[in-house]
């Protein structure tokens, strides 16, 4: 089936890749990644978080590679692949991953305030509201989604210089002495860093809203890059501020660090981060959430409004089943896997079927 | 009227069909006289109520009196008057007649009509802006004649490629609506769209500019107003310069400006007067003033009902010294205040000035200070909410105001239902509503949103006049230069030799 090519007020400018995809990378992640790295490569794991930033810079190449050569989003390139029954088919596999990921990441939040600040939160009503704020969100089209990404990316941008207060209390010799670790557990620690930075493969599905793609490539880059050193920047600080002892028990130690921010009118500054970080997740549940209708108008044409209401529905209906921490631990792992194949064995595949296939019909 | 009505037979004969509409108002004058030379009789119709007798006396009667009238040709020669006009047309005699013309026939020729422009002008002088005072810059205010507004525009921007159209609405009230653009600056695709919209409008009376804001707006269920309105003349002008339309309605003293961004509402017109170091300033601080409107209420609300942890120790102390005897919950308290100020400035608005003056005296000071006597509210919220009111005033549009003014109490509803995290979850919901809404199709929140750095030179900070040699991005101009940057001389100082 052609690609309905979409008119250009629908689409957006290069540079606003930057935007979607970083604030896609940055969620819900940031606030405990250290401990699981940590876990692996000890005082170098900021060198897996490099390691794995500069890694994902070449799946980046591969998607656009891929994207380039067919010239439309991942529906497209199945469809080239392997015909129009099974790219279909195989595409359709992504609703389901990208409304898990949504739940995943509204649920993992929701897990966040119940911890910290409102023990007894309904998680339906907070749901509720927040599904009705993407769907609100979603039917201002393509451009209001980005739109959202780019304010949730700029606005919670404050919180990032509150980690300096650590700073001062970070004590540099526990960076030292540099490459103690072996080789091996500093790309263990690549490999869990990874699951962190998944996200910037929306690229895949959105494609085609790219005024003049070609342009974007540089940007998207750069906001990998960015995302790296940022996380870089969060693993070295969280480092020096803490001792590997109590970074194990750590599991949300940005939250933590925030604990010590006081100015002489705010003195637990964990509560403003959080409330903040619902502005930070709003992109990542509205991409994906816009990405599994969109699927859904390609695969089955069914009109997006309506499946933006149905997937939300689901959502809601689904997170009622994760009452507690076992629960969502078992749900973030099973979703931690399912990117990890995704980004990493799927992704390379994909490629390397594009570029045969594309060999092929050249002949 | 000298001769008025005296031949009551005559007066009969003259009348055709099309006067039986009009007979039954009293202002409706049909008068009879005779030619001197000619000694043909002529008959002049007009409503009193509309005509300046004063310019019928003078520059109308006498002529043709005392000239050689023999057909309706005639009159055309002989009235010194710009404004004359022969048809045969019957459609027209309501509507000339309704606009202030007098209608002259002669008795040999009855299906030939001439009329003369005598329409009465009546405005008030013009006095100093009161809703865009400013203390540096000219003083000169609309009023609510278009003819006296069209002036004030024209002056300022003496050359040709200023365009008026014109364009009547509204079934009863045939409101003269004109449409100005600069031909060669501003974009065809706006103009055609503003023509267009007024063309779609369909209402009975159009009494103000107000109407037109409504009828036109991208999205009339949003609390924003997505067109600006000035009283300025010098800020039209400016903004059609720019490359934006203004819209001028009879009988309104607010012009309206389209396209417009959501900045633009918060920089008042005297920030090109000021310095920009300056003028900077205050436009942060107004941008200040309004998130602080905006926040501060339901932040307290949030803070003391669920996160009083967030408050250290000592300002905590304050705090609940303030509140130990106060009964009611944070939310009862701070609607209650809210509620307060948003009477008293009501009242005051539909007062008499005087009086009104009184009322924001007693309402402030007595009812505030007794109501944290009476242990019904803290003198802390007080200051808070009397605060936060105050910065709502200083967004230079009103409507603007009444806008941010609105927004708190859902805020507020939030602020109760979830503390911070409802405030953020308004706050999205605000963003996204903002991301969405256009002016004239063009994004509302431009130059945050889509980010267009260039267009940041006058935004939230205003740069020098040299950095503002290019025409606003988001306008789509046919001609983005305002002024040739190299042209611009480099200031020489005279005792300096380089």
């Amino acid at each position: 089936m052609p690609e309905q090519p979409i008119a250009d007020k629908f689409k957006i400018s290069p540079f606003l890749v930057l935007y979607m995809i970083m604030s896609m990378q940055i969620g819900i992640g940031v606030l405990g990644y250290q401990r699981i790295i940590v876990a692996e490569a000890k005082n170098d794991a900021w060198i897996s978080v490099l390691v794995a930033g500069f890694a994902l810079q070449f799946i980046l190449w591969m998607i656009y590679k891929i994207n380039e050569t067919v010239n439309g989003d991942i529906v497209t390139a199945h469809i080239y692949v392997a015909g129009n029954f099974v790219g279909k088919l195989l595409s359709s596999i992504f609703i389901i991953y990208y409304f898990i990921l949504s739940l995943t990441v509204q649920r993992s939040y929701l897990e966040v305030i119940q911890v910290w600040m409102f023990p007894k939160m309904s998680i339906f009503w907070y749901t509720l509201a927040y599904m009705i704020l993407c769907i609100y969100i979603i039917y201002g089209g393509f451009r209001t989604v980005v739109g959202i990404a780019f304010f949730g990316l700029v606005l919670p941008s404050y919180l990032f210089p509150i980690f300096g207060f650590s700073l001062s209390l970070g004590e540099v010799n526990h960076l030292l002495p540099i490459f103690e670790q072996s080789i091996k557990d500093i790309l263990l620690g690549a490999y869990k860093m990874s699951l962190t930075f998944i996200g910037f493969e929306v690229v895949l599905f959105f494609y085609p809203f790219i005024k003049e793609p070609k342009k974007s490539k540089k940007w998207a880059h750069l906001g990998l890059l960015l995302t790296t050193l940022i996380y870089t920047c969060i693993m070295i600080i969280t480092i020096t501020y803490f001792s590997m002892d109590l970074l194990a028990k750590s599991i949300w130690a940005s939250l933590s660090m925030w604990k010590i921010v006081n100015f002489p009118f705010v003195e637990r500054f964990e509560y403003i981060g959080i409330a903040t970080w619902s502005l930070v997740i709003l992109p990542n549940i509205c991409i994906a959430l816009w990405i599994s209708s969109r699927l859904m108008k390609r695969i089955f044409n069914l009109q997006q409004k309506k499946g933006v209401i149905f997937i939300a529905m689901a959502t809601l209906f689904a997170i009622n089943f994760f009452p507690t921490r076992v629960e969502v631990n078992l749900l973030n792992n099973l979703t931690a896997k399912a990117g990890f194949v995704f980004t990493f064995i799927y992704i390379p595949l994909l490629f390397i079927a594009v570029m045969i296939a594309k060999k092929v019909k050249k002949t | 009227m000298k001769k008025k009505r005296n031949n009551e037979q005559e007066t009969k004969e003259a009348k055709d069909e099309w006067e039986g509409e009009f007979i039954k108002s009293k202002d409706y004058t049909i008068t009879n006289y005779r030619n001197q030379k000619s000694h043909l009789q002529f008959h002049l119709t007009f409503m009193s109520t509309l005509v300046d007798e004063q310019i019928l006396q003078q520059s109308a009667l006498p002529y043709l009196l005392e000239g050689d009238l023999q057909t309706i040709e005639d009159v055309k020669e002989l009235i010194p008057l710009a404004d004359v006009d022969v048809s045969n047309d019957k459609t027209k005699i309501e509507q000339n007649l309704m606009n202030g013309y007098v209608m002259i026939t002669l008795e040999n020729q009855k299906d030939q009509f001439a009329f003369i422009g005598s329409q009465k002008e009546i405005s008030r002088g013009l006095t100093t802006p009161e809703i865009e005072f400013s203390v540096i810059g000219p003083k000169e205010a609309f009023v609510e004649s278009i003819g006296q507004n069209l002036n004030l525009i024209r002056k300022r921007l003496p050359v040709k490629e200023l365009i008026i159209e014109e364009i009547t609405l509204g079934s009863l009230s045939k409101t003269r609506i004109a449409m100005l653009y600069m031909d060669g600056i501003t974009n065809e695709e706006n103009v055609n769209t503003v023509r267009q919209r007024l063309k779609n409008v369909e209402f009975d009376a159009i009494t103000d500019s107000s109407y037109i804001v409504q009828l036109i707006a991208d999205n009339s269920n949003s609390p924003f107003p997505q067109l600006l309105d000035s009283e300025r003349p010098d800020r039209v002008a400016g903004t059609l310069a720019e490359g934006k339309i203004a819209i001028v309605v009879d009988g309104s003293p607010h012009v309206l400006i389209t396209p417009t961004t959501l900045i633009e509402f918060f920089s008042s017109f005297e920030d090109y007067f000021l310095n920009w170091i300056l003028s900077s300033f205050f436009r942060l601080i107004r941008v200040g003033a309004v998130l602080f409107s905006l926040l501060i209420t339901p932040i307290y609300v949030a803070v003391l009902s669920y996160h009083y942890e967030l408050i250290p120790i000592d300002l905590l102390g304050t705090l609940v010294a303030s509140r130990r005897q106060i009964p009611l919950p944070p939310i009862l308290e701070a609607l209650f205040l809210e509620l307060t100020i948003e009477l008293l400035r009501e009242a005051g608005a539909r007062l008499p000035t005087k009086v009104g003056q009184t009322i924001g005296i007693v309402g402030g000071i007595v009812i505030g200070t007794a109501s944290v006597e009476a242990g019904l509210t803290s003198n802390i919220l007080l200051i808070i909410v009397a605060l936060a009111a105050l910065a709502s005033f200083t967004t230079p549009v009103y409507k603007m105001g009444n806008t941010i003014r609105f927004l708190r109490f859902p805020f507020l509803l939030f602020a109760e239902l979830w503390g911070l995290l409802g405030i953020v979850y308004a706050f999205c919901i605000l963003i996204t509503h903002l991301i969405r809404l256009t002016s004239l199709g063009r994004p509302f929140l431009e130059p945050l949103y889509p980010p267009r750095i260039t267009d940041l030179k006058d935004s939230f900070i205003r740069l020098p006049f040299k950095f503002q040699s290019k025409r606003p991005l988001f306008l789509r101009t046919k001609k983005q230069e305002r002024y040739n940057e190299k042209k611009a001389k480099a200031k020489i100082g005279i005792d300096i030799d380089e």
